[in-house]
């Protein structure tokens, strides 16, 4: 089976000559479809910097990237922005609703950029809604749901495109420990549904439910298959 | 996405920020609204000037002393025209069936402890029938009068008024200038001719004018201020202007430039156009500046709303808007404000230009070039001053915009 993600030596270097930064230096990296995980790292590791490049928000600077099987590191704005549209959904730690849309017309949008009909469109966004428990929640606004309704509002929004592939950036930082598990029991369910989930956090606790850890440090992957039972004494050593 | 979304998308921004965009209209209201209302007037002006030359009638002529270029340089215009051209014209020119010679000039008037100043017009019987005036009351005075230079007077209507109030002024006695005249009869009104009011006025034998008030004579005869004469018909009026032009020549022993001015109905006409079409342009050019700065209004809150909206943008092209889908999304925006802007503004300056048309004698109109102009006009500044700031949208990056707080 085709990986979802492969990463083959991707750099990323900021600046030039001596104010030089590598973000990324040579990061080798295999995700299979279905599987749920985390990437972890103290801050400065490039964590953020492969969410970027594994998002297609940004491009390396050398190396290949075959995201579903296709190469994508070359691609244009307009063709990654296409590719983001198709195959990824975005979960941010912000939720980064829009705050004149009711919930249904938010998870609505991407399908909008997809050129889906109007029609079908209201019928999926209902469905994803009522996939994360907000089927009584559709024509709310963002600024009428509690924080925890409005990730579950952004996670439908990412998996309503059918996406190859979920990628969640810090998606429980601004919620409290009991939404936390809430949202987290959601990623469990889609994953075990197929979908495959990709989270970046800080949070052990958070990483401790996810399948495989890929831990990050100085722009290089020092661990590329952790199970979760060894983050204890990872933890420790930062 | 295709236009309908964006619409629909911008739409819905635009109303979840009214007071915003009740702003941003504001500019472009303001603008087409003094665009209509200053063509409006301008074209109003036009007409209101057209209707007073065309009331005179398509077969009057003018003939006013001095050439085009001597009025254009000189305030004292040469004394060349003559009471013996205006009676030579009436004998010698066949297609002419009426003239008036005219001299008129401001005077003291009284009677008992009244007193005022007024126009004194001297001319001849044809006066009447050539500028249309009718007698109210009374008679007008006759060519014997004008033959033995008789003090008589007929009143404008407003003169008898402030010298009479209600009384018949017929037969009393006005002095003009401190001599004595006799009131024969009283014009009907006839309201006001370019600003000037007719009624304030009195009329007297054109001999009687020049020899008793003026005592102007010129080296060439009686001297005139201008003459009014009424062709025989429409169809003769350019024959009678060639005609009675060579006759003058003639009689002036002009060799290189006409000593005077020729001027048909049509001439008036297409001077007052020129003068109102340019006055109107003006107006409508005052207006424009408005417009245009409304339009950099909308350019600025444009700008300052990509800034607010930068991590909607980048949440949008995160989830797949392209460039293209952001720039259009925010060209519909301003162009939405900036013809529904056009819209109202038009809207408000048809009222002031019926305003305008009800509270003064200016027949100002509501034209539909103008209200297209207008509204095309605002549209296209809309898609004018929305196309950087949605350019500097289009732009950004959905990193940097997403990390934004």
């Amino acid at each position: 089976m085709q990986p979802v993600i492969r990463l083959e030596d991707i750099c990323k270097i900021y600046g030039m000559g001596d104010t030089e930064v590598r973000a990324l230096s040579d990061v080798n990296l295999v995700v299979n479809t279905g599987e749920y995980c985390a990437i972890m790292g103290p801050s400065g590791s490039g964590k953020s910097t492969a969410m970027n490049v594994i998002g297609c928000l940004d491009r390396p600077t050398s190396g290949r990237y075959y995201l579903d099987g296709i190469d994508v590191a070359g691609l244009s704005d307009d063709e990654l922005a296409h590719v983001r549209n198709r195959k990824l959904g975005f979960v941010f730690q912000q939720f980064h609703l829009l705050p004149q849309l009711s919930a249904l017309e938010n998870v609505m949008l991407p399908m909008v950029y997809a050129g889906v009909s109007s029609a079908e469109r209201r019928e999926r966004a209902a469905e994803a809604l009522t996939r994360v428990g907000l089927a009584n929640r559709l024509n709310n606004r963002p600024n009428q749901l509690s924080g925890g309704q409005q990730q579950r509002v952004a996670i439908a929004r990412a998996i309503v495109n059918r996406p190859v592939m979920l990628l969640a950036d810090e998606p429980t930082g601004a919620l409290d420990s009991q939404t936390t598990q809430e949202v987290l029991n959601i990623f469990s369910e889609l994953n075990a549904s197929g979908i495959t989930v990709v989270m970046v956090t800080h949070e052990p606790e958070v990483a401790r439910q996810t399948h495989r850890i890929v831990w990050f440090r100085d722009g290089m992957v020092q661990h590329d298959n952790m199970r979760p039972a060894d983050l204890a004494q990872m933890t420790l050593t930062v | 996405m295709n236009i309908i979304e964006s619409t629909r998308m911008a739409v819905k921004t635009l109303t979840a920020n009214k007071l915003r965009s009740t702003l941003t209209m504001l500019g472009i209201i303001i603008g087409n609204a003094s665009v209509i209302t200053m063509v409006g007037v301008g074209q109003g002006a036009q007409r209101y000037a057209s209707q007073q030359f065309e009331s005179l009638g398509p077969n009057v002529l003018f003939i006013i002393p001095g050439s085009e270029e001597t009025r254009d340089r000189t305030f004292q215009v040469p004394r060349t025209l003559t009471l013996q051209d205006a009676e030579a014209i009436s004998s010698q020119v066949a297609t002419v069936s009426a003239v008036a010679p005219q001299l008129q000039t401001q005077q003291p008037l009284s009677f008992r402890n009244r007193q005022s100043n007024s126009l004194v017009m001297g001319t001849t019987p044809d006066f009447l029938s050539v500028r249309d005036f009718g007698v109210d009351r009374g008679r007008f005075f006759t060519e014997t009068d004008v033959q033995r230079n008789t003090q008589v007077v007929v009143l404008g209507s407003d003169v008898a008024r402030k010298f009479f109030d209600d009384t018949d002024p017929v037969g009393q006695q006005l002095r003009i200038k401190n001599i004595s005249f006799q009131v024969i009869g009283v014009l009907e009104s006839k309201g006001a001719f370019l600003g000037n009011n007719q009624d304030d006025a009195v009329y007297i034998p054109i001999t009687t004018m020049s020899n008793r008030i003026t005592g102007n004579t010129s080296p060439y005869g009686t001297e005139v201020t201008f003459i009014s004469v009424n062709a025989r018909d429409e169809a003769s009026v350019s024959a009678a202007e060639f005609q009675l032009r060579n006759l003058l020549r003639l009689r002036h022993k002009v060799v290189n430039e006409d000593d005077f001015t020729v001027r048909t109905q049509k001439d008036a006409l297409e001077i007052v156009g020129n003068v109102t079409g340019a006055l109107t342009l003006m107006l409508a050019a005052i207006a424009a500046i408005s417009l245009f700065v409304g339009g950099i209004g909308i350019m600025n809150i444009m700008l300052v709303s990509v800034r607010e909206r930068t991590q909607e943008i980048g949440l949008r092209k995160a989830i797949g808007a392209s460039q293209q889908d952001i720039l259009v999304q925010f060209i519909i925006e301003a162009i939405i404000l900036s013809a529904l802007g056009g819209v109202l503004g038009t809207a408000i300056g048809a009222g002031g230009v019926m305003i305008v048309g009800a509270a003064t004698p200016l027949k100002a109109g509501i034209s539909t070039p103008a209200i297209l102009l207008a509204v095309g006009v605002s549209g296209g500044i809309g898609l004018f001053f929305g196309v950087f700031p949605a350019r500097q949208a289009a732009k950004l990056d959905p990193i940097v915009a997403l990390r934004s707080a």
